[in-house]
């Protein structure tokens, strides 16, 4: 067999890999065990009442009553089950402050009291409109904690008397109650679609209206967001439907924790499979959602990036729809971002994008991403280098041989090649596999020799033979066939040339 | 077999007797045991021998018994039985750790190897409480147990560190995160504790020691690969101990050796190790302790010695200065003028210095030495880390870095300007620095140097390298001529040609040297000057340039094969072979004597082949010469035949296995020198290459199948009239061989010789046959490659026999076979045939098929006729389908025609691509259109009517192109 033939062979290989390009797209999270720490961006999913706000301040003052001694567990219990409204009222208002606690709330405590049924039952007291706002907001704080304090509250029968609460004539109240349906909404798909099915969503809708107050305002948003969260199962897609239109509209909103909690709505409806993201994207708001990755608010751009970054898992149409949308004006300076959590994640919605088909590789490259990207790759941090290492992986992959030139003029050999000393044998291989695509680039280009002295200048060489002794098997075995096809003398190029003579 | 005293006795008795020196005792022992472990209770009965055995050696030979066995033994194969009982598995699960523990450390660390195996296998799943088990174990406070432990799981923990992320692997470490990151934090602080209260009491601190030493190696461990969220929030208490530990120092710790690194030193490298983890890649989760780190390296740097034993810690204390010192952010660390030239004084150029270990090493171990010094195994030196260090400083200070530098290199040369014999390490020095940080990403034309760069690279070349290379004496300062070639091999590419030409006399001399190191670095650096590419292709340095010197350097080289030892260099048979390549002709007065000296060598090495190197560039100098000799004169191969076959013949008797594929490579491309007759010695020999005892080893099927190959070429005839009974062994090999998924195209290529050189009477008995062990091939095990290589066969057939011909053979075997091969072979999977004379192949003699063959036109095969056309045109136009059946993904690459690096394929040996129709048709496509012209001459008509009703559109109108390139009309 002559090394000829071996040659066509491999330039062959070369123009009609026909990878799957859906096979380079990754999903955000690859690994669902997670060692690290939960991030601390990500948004919260349950929330205690803490904060006095202003009103209860002035409330508690004319009462006098931060000066009162704290009732004892035992006078809450007795408090609680008897039957003066005003005693009731006392024990469920020392237990809310028990349960505002900053640090610490004793949750097991109360809890084990066995006083949550009667909580439940007072937030009906149409009668005594501070006893159901006390019994709200305590019942609030049991939900914000641990999956089992939500289920604790759920199980009181809360649901439907929240539910209803949503449409008290007094304003705090309602409030509350849109809390407490955020918290328990928020601990997972079985309460969220409860919620669901028992019709929480209407009321909830009726409350978003121009004359709502933003601070009110802030909680519903917040709320409905945690109806759109958690997979497995995904919310059902009437449901989906149903909310969209109202973060449509709360997306144009000038407060920005409202413009964040809708984008981190929109994130987790496109964190799935394609025919989720499409629902999205049929909506037209990725425009919009790309205008807001520009906004100087960290909470904003955060999830507004994660959800454009989760359309471009999908399909090249909904990968277009958000280049169309403008996204590549965008990331080159959150490439550069001073926060390295948004340099990482706009390589990897980079890494995604340059998956995709040789046209939509050349947009990036003609956006001029190439540059932030072999600088970050240089001097980005190491989660975010990694990013940086796909993108340009995959872009030696589907791009064309121009592609690829125009990628290494750009300088990526250098910091790709520093890379080979990092602690980490799967980023290894990606950069060695990205590695002999260029050299099969070359190949096609007559330029191997060109690459190879390029390639030693660079002190790659020596880090490639480093890696001959790796402790991963696979990363040997690439890092040889390198050396032994392109660094191992030039016998076999002499033979083409000695057969030719 | 019972765990019985009597089985105890005879255990004892066999393992005793596998110690024996002598192997009639020792290896029938050895094959009893392998022939018993089958049987249940057998290793428990080796771990109750290495518990309660009276003997020691019977102790330690049972525990390495019991390992090796259960490195043998214990993982579950698919598909393949279950080698130990369930009841032995789990009763070794149960004993082993408590055993381990309390076994001396000799027993104990076999069985710690055990367990890891054992682990690697069952941890978590099928060994759920391993883990609990071993940290209960922490609360002994017995130190030697707790060593145990830890050693244990650190071979069981390591392998996170190179293991690709998956979710398996992940929460794998969360358990063991869970179960074992709080005590293994708890048991840190108690040891550190611990070392203070024993400050005063050397065998204590020892034993905590290396416990601190396991700690950390499980801390980089269980760190590696991503941040937990367990030791991000204990960060405070680990690094802040880290950080005392690298900081301190005891006396009793302190070891006299200056070789073998302590305590104290691994600990502390360990550290370093840790902390260069979180600062490349938990960069913001570490940074408030990193100045903290860098400013204890530092120091730790500063106040430590030369001595051998430190190499490990200072290379890793360097390292971690090197990996921090390039991140943006902590540029400032390192900006200070005053820092930077202390880093440089105090760190950089001390660990540059050669070193008397280095020179010792120069002297006595050259091998090794040229190995780390030019195959970059040099990883873990000192050397190396400055290296590394004074590269990262450059990324932010280039300026004031090559500033502090180009004056040091200028000062070490003027102290060795002062005494040279005395001062010839400060040479050494500057050299070293020149060459380690000298950039090699400067433009090539006319070796201009930039601005800012470290010295002018020719300027040093001319004023400091050549000087010493131009001495009258090769043997004065080995060490600096050492430097000097080597300057040459890395600035080749920048110091200009003349210099280079300059130079190649100097290297020529050079291979005279005493030093091995040097005579090794001159071959090296002649054969890397003779591989530089010039302009138009050609090398660097042309023949004519080199004309004045072919004696001198064809001398010197083989006399460097005479110095002591280099007599198998491999970098000097390199060079010879380079330089055969670049002289060409210009060597043909030199090949007697150089062909006596290569047979005369081969002949020495034949005796016991050790170094595959140079053998390899030994046999391609060997073609080398041939070819180069007989392109002028091709009488001349059998003056090559004579000087050869004595100690061909020799090897092929002696049964030199590394050597016969090579001798099979040698004899063919001679053979196919030949221009007229086979001669007899070859015919001779003929009968002996088809035994089957050659064909077993794989690496001779290769070049046996291409010496047979020529064999059929030159000799056809004469094996059809003189050795016709050989023709049945001949199918033979071609019948083992398609019998093989890997050999199998080795297979067509000599059927297709037989086919295309044999006189068809010679072989017209066999032909059914053959067709009928390929059917069953294609039935038993239907391969990708197997089709490939089946369809270029058929046409081949098809063009030497003719299409009736090969209608009528299938046919033959069954009736309308002849319909099916067409419709489920030939048109479906044409367009996987790779290669271009592969191609032409297929598309002549499916031409012949449409064309020449009447049942095409006339039968019910007619239906197969315009699909078969398509099929045609779409090898012509269409990308190749390389698509594999995802059961085939599996098959070795090796396995695939073309990739032949499992046998040891010489390049001048190689073989000119054959054209089997090259002269019958050029242009297949032409070809195509003046044989379909043909056919519709005989047949009006029928050929247009057929291709109107079903040929599509576009394949069409490409016929109609090559109709019209052909000036054809088809009637």
């Amino acid at each position: 067999m002559s090394l000829l033939i071996k040659h066509n062979e491999r330039l062959r290989k070369f123009k009609n890999k026909g990878k799957d390009p859906t096979a380079l797209r990754r999903q955000r999270v690859e690994v669902i065990v997670e060692l690290r720490k939960a991030k601390k961006d990500e948004q919260i999913l349950k929330r205690r009442n803490i904060e006095q706000n202003k009103m209860e301040m002035e409330r508690s003052l004319s009462t006098g009553e931060g000066e009162r001694n704290e009732l004892s567990l035992e006078e809450i219990v007795q408090g609680v089950n008897g039957s003066d409204t005003e005693l009731q009222l006392q024990a469920t208002q020392a237990t809310r402050r028990l349960l505002s606690r900053r640090k610490d709330p004793p949750i097991n405590e109360i809890i084990k009291l066995g006083i949550i049924p009667r909580l439940v039952e007072f937030l009906t007291r149409a009668d005594s409109a501070p006893l159901q706002f006390e019994a709200a907001w305590a019942l609030t704080n049991i939900a914000a904690g641990t999956s089992d304090h939500t289920k604790a509250v759920v199980e009181g029968g809360a649901l439907p008397a929240f539910i209803s609460l949503l449409s008290s004539p007094h304003m705090h109240i309602s409030e509350q109650s849109v809390w407490a349906l955020g918290n328990i909404a928020g601990d997972g798909p079985l309460y969220r679609d409860a919620l669901i099915n028992c019709n929480a969503i209407p009321p909830l809708l009726a409350l978003v209206s121009p004359a709502t107050p933003v601070w009110f305002l802030r909680n519903i948003t917040w709320t409905l967001s945690n109806f759109c969260r958690h997979k497995n199962p995904y919310p059902p897609l009437d449901a989906v439907q149903k909310i969209l239109p109202a973060f449509i509209c709360l997306l144009e909103h000038e407060d920005k924790e409202i413009i964040s909690d809708s984008c981190w709505a929109t994130s987790f409806l496109t964190d799935g499979s394609n025919d989720r993201i499409q629902v999205v994207v049929d909506t037209g708001i990725l425009p919009r959602l790309v205008e807001l990755m520009a906004s100087p608010e960290l909470i904003v751009l955060t999830p507004a990036l994660r959800t454009i970054g989760n359309v471009v898992t999908g399909t090249n149409e909904q990968t277009q729809a958000a280049i169309d949308a403008g996204v590549l004006a965008v990331l080159p300076h959150l490439l550069q971002h001073a926060k390295p959590a948004i340099q990482k994640e706009a390589a990897w919605v980079l890494s995604n994008i340059a998956a995709g088909p040789c046209w939509q590789i050349q947009q990036l490259i003609t956006c001029g991403l190439l540059p932030p990207l072999v600088e970050l790759l240089d001097k980005g941090n190491f989660s975010a280098q990694k990013e940086a290492v796909w993108a340009v992986a995959n872009l030696t992959t589907g791009g064309s041989v121009e592609q690829i030139v125009e990628l290494v003029q750009s300088g990526v050999l250098k910091p790709l090649l520093n890379l080979l000393l990092a602690k980490d044998s799967k980023i290894i291989l990606v950069i060695l596999d990205t590695i002999s695509n260029l050299f099969l680039a070359a190949e096609v280009l007559g330029e191997t020799e060109r690459l190879c002295l390029l390639v030693e200048k660079l002190d790659g060489l020596e880090k490639l033979e480093a890696l001959q002794i790796h402790d991963n098997k696979m990363v040997c075995q690439v890092a040889l066939n390198i050396i032994e096809k392109y660094f191992s003398g030039e016998v076999c190029e002499l033979l083409l040339s000695l057969t030719w003579q | 077999m019972e765990l019985s005293d009597a089985n105890l006795q005879t255990l004892t008795e066999y393992l005793k007797k596998t110690l024996d020196p002598d192997p009639a005792i020792r290896r029938p022992a050895e094959k009893f045991l392998e022939s018993v472990e089958g049987n249940q209770n057998y290793p428990l009965l080796l771990l109750t021998l290495l518990e309660k055995s009276q003997e020691n050696v019977i102790k330690v030979c049972a525990s390495v018994t019991f390992k090796n066995y259960i490195k043998r033994n214990w993982r579950i194969v698919e598909d393949e039985p279950n080698k130990i009982c369930e009841s032995d598995r789990i009763a070794i699960k149960a004993n082993i750790v408590p055993l381990m523990l309390s076994s001396p450390e000799q027993i104990q660390k076999q069985l710690s190897d055990a367990i890891s195996i054992i682990g690697r296998e069952d941890f978590p799943q099928k060994w759920p409480d391993l883990l609990t088990e071993m940290v209960n174990r922490f609360q002994s406070g017995d130190f030697y147990v707790i060593n145990g432990v830890l050693r244990t799981a650190h071979s069981l923990f390591k392998r996170y560190r190179h293991e690709f992320k998956s979710n398996e692997l992940w929460t794998e470490i969360k358990l063991v995160l869970d179960g074992f990151a709080l005590p293994l934090t708890n048991l840190f602080k108690a040891t550190i504790e611990l070392c203070s209260t024993h400050a005063n009491d050397a065998s204590a601190l020892k034993v905590l020691f290396s416990s601190l030493i396991l700690i950390a190696k499980l801390f980089y461990s269980l760190n590696f690969q991503d941040l937990p969220e367990f030791f991000e929030d204990n960060m405070e208490t680990w690094m802040t101990n880290f950080h005392s530990l690298l900081t301190l120092d005891n006396k009793l710790l302190q070891t006299d050796d200056e070789e073998e690194a302590g305590l104290l030193e691994l600990l502390k490298s360990q550290i370093c190790d840790n902390a260069a983890l979180y600062a490349q890649k938990y960069d913001e989760e570490f940074q408030p302790y990193l100045p903290r780190f860098v400013t204890a390296i530092w120091n730790l740097l500063v106040t430590t010695g030369q001595e051998v034993k430190y190499d490990l810690l200072v290379s890793n204390a360097i390292q971690f200065l090197a990996s921090v010192c390039e991140r943006p952010h902590y540029k400032h660390l390192f900006e200070d003028q005053n820092t930077l030239t202390s880093i440089c004084e105090k760190v950089i150029v001390p660990n540059m210095e050669f070193r008397a270990a280095d020179e010792e090493a120069f002297e006595d171990n050259s091998e090794e030495y040229i190995r780390r010094d030019l195959e970059g195994s040099d990883i873990d030196t000192r050397r190396r880390a400055a290296c590394d260090l004074v590269r990262g400083l450059c990324r932010f200070f280039e300026g004031p870095v090559t500033g502090i530098f180009s004056g040091y290199v200028n000062s070490m040369l003027q102290e060795y300007a002062k005494n040279p014999s005395v001062n010839w390490k400060h040479k050494d020095a500057a050299i070293y620095l020149v060459t380690s940080l000298a950039s090699k990403a400067q433009t090539q034309k006319h070796g201009i140097t930039q601005a800012n760069e470290l010295v002018n690279l020719t300027e040093f070349f001319v004023n400091h390298i050549q000087p010493d290379l131009k001495s009258a004496s090769v043997n004065e300062f080995p060490v600096l001529k050492a430097d000097g070639i080597k300057y040459i091999m890395i600035f080749r590419n920048q110091v200009p040609k003349e210099q280079l030409l300059v130079s190649i006399p100097l290297l020529i001399n050079h291979l005279q040297a005493e030093s091995i190191v040097v005579h090794t670095y001159a071959a090296h650096a002649l054969e890397r000057l003779f591989t530089m590419r010039g302009t138009n292709n050609t090398t660097l340095i042309t023949a004519a340039e080199m004309a004045p010197f072919v004696e001198v350097l064809l001398t010197n080289l083989f006399k460097a094969l005479t110095l002591p030892g280099s007599s198998e260099n491999e970098y000097i048979m390199k060079a010879i072979m380079r330089s055969f390549s670049l002289l060409q002709e210009t060597i043909i007065p030199y090949i007697p004597s150089v062909i006596t000296q290569l047979t005369q060598k081969l002949l020495a090495v034949s005796k016991n082949p050790s170094k595959p190197h140079f053998n390899h560039y030994m046999f391609e100098s060997i073609c080398l010469s041939i070819r180069i000799t007989c392109k002028a004169n091709p009488d001349a191969v059998g003056s090559f035949e004579e000087a050869l076959f004595m100690v061909f013949t020799e090897i092929l008797q002696n049964d030199v296995q590394e050597f016969i594929p090579y001798v099979f490579q040698v004899m063919s491309l001679l053979l196919e020198m030949h221009k007229n007759e086979i001669p007899s010695s070859y015919m001779a020999l003929f009968p002996h290459l088809l035994q089957p005892v050659l064909w077993e080893r794989t690496g001779n099927i290769p070049p046996l199948v291409r010496l047979l190959q020529a064999y059929l070429e030159r000799g056809a005839n004469t094996i059809a009239s003189a050795a016709a009974d050989k023709i049945p062994g001949l199918l033979g090999v071609f019948q083992k061989l398609i019998a093989s998924k890997a050999n199998d195209h080795q297979g067509f290529y000599l059927l297709n010789s037989i086919i295309e050189h044999m006189p068809p009477e010679s072989v017209d008995q066999y032909r059914k046959q053959i067709f009928i062990l390929l059917f069953q091939r294609l039935q038993n095990s239907k391969t990708t490659k197997f089709i490939k290589s089946f369809l270029v066969f058929i046409n081949l057939y098809c063009i030497k026999y003719g299409a009736l011909a090969l209608q009528e053979i299938f046919d033959g075997i069954q009736p309308k076979m002849f319909g099916m091969v067409l419709d489920k072979i030939i048109i479906p999977e044409i367009q996987k045939v790779s290669g271009q004379v592969e191609k032409k192949i297929c598309a002549v003699g499916i031409t012949k098929i449409l064309t020449e063959c009447p049942a095409m036109m006339d039968t019910e095969y007619t239906k197969l006729w315009t699909p078969l056309l398509q099929a045609l045109i779409g090898l012509f136009e269409l990308p190749e389908d390389d698509t594999i059946p995802d059961e085939e993904h599996f098959i070795d690459i090796e396995d695939t025609p073309g990739y032949q690096t499992a046998f040891s394929q010489l390049a001048f040996a190689g073989k000119k691509e054959h054209d089997p129709v090259g002269q019958m048709v050029n242009n297949p496509r032409i070809h195509l259109a003046q044989s379909l012209h043909k056919l519709s001459t005989a047949c009006p008509g029928r050929v247009p009517s057929m291709l109107s009703t079903s040929l599509n559109a576009e394949a069409l109108q490409y016929l109609q192109g090559y109709l019209q390139a052909a000036s054809v009309t088809l009637l």
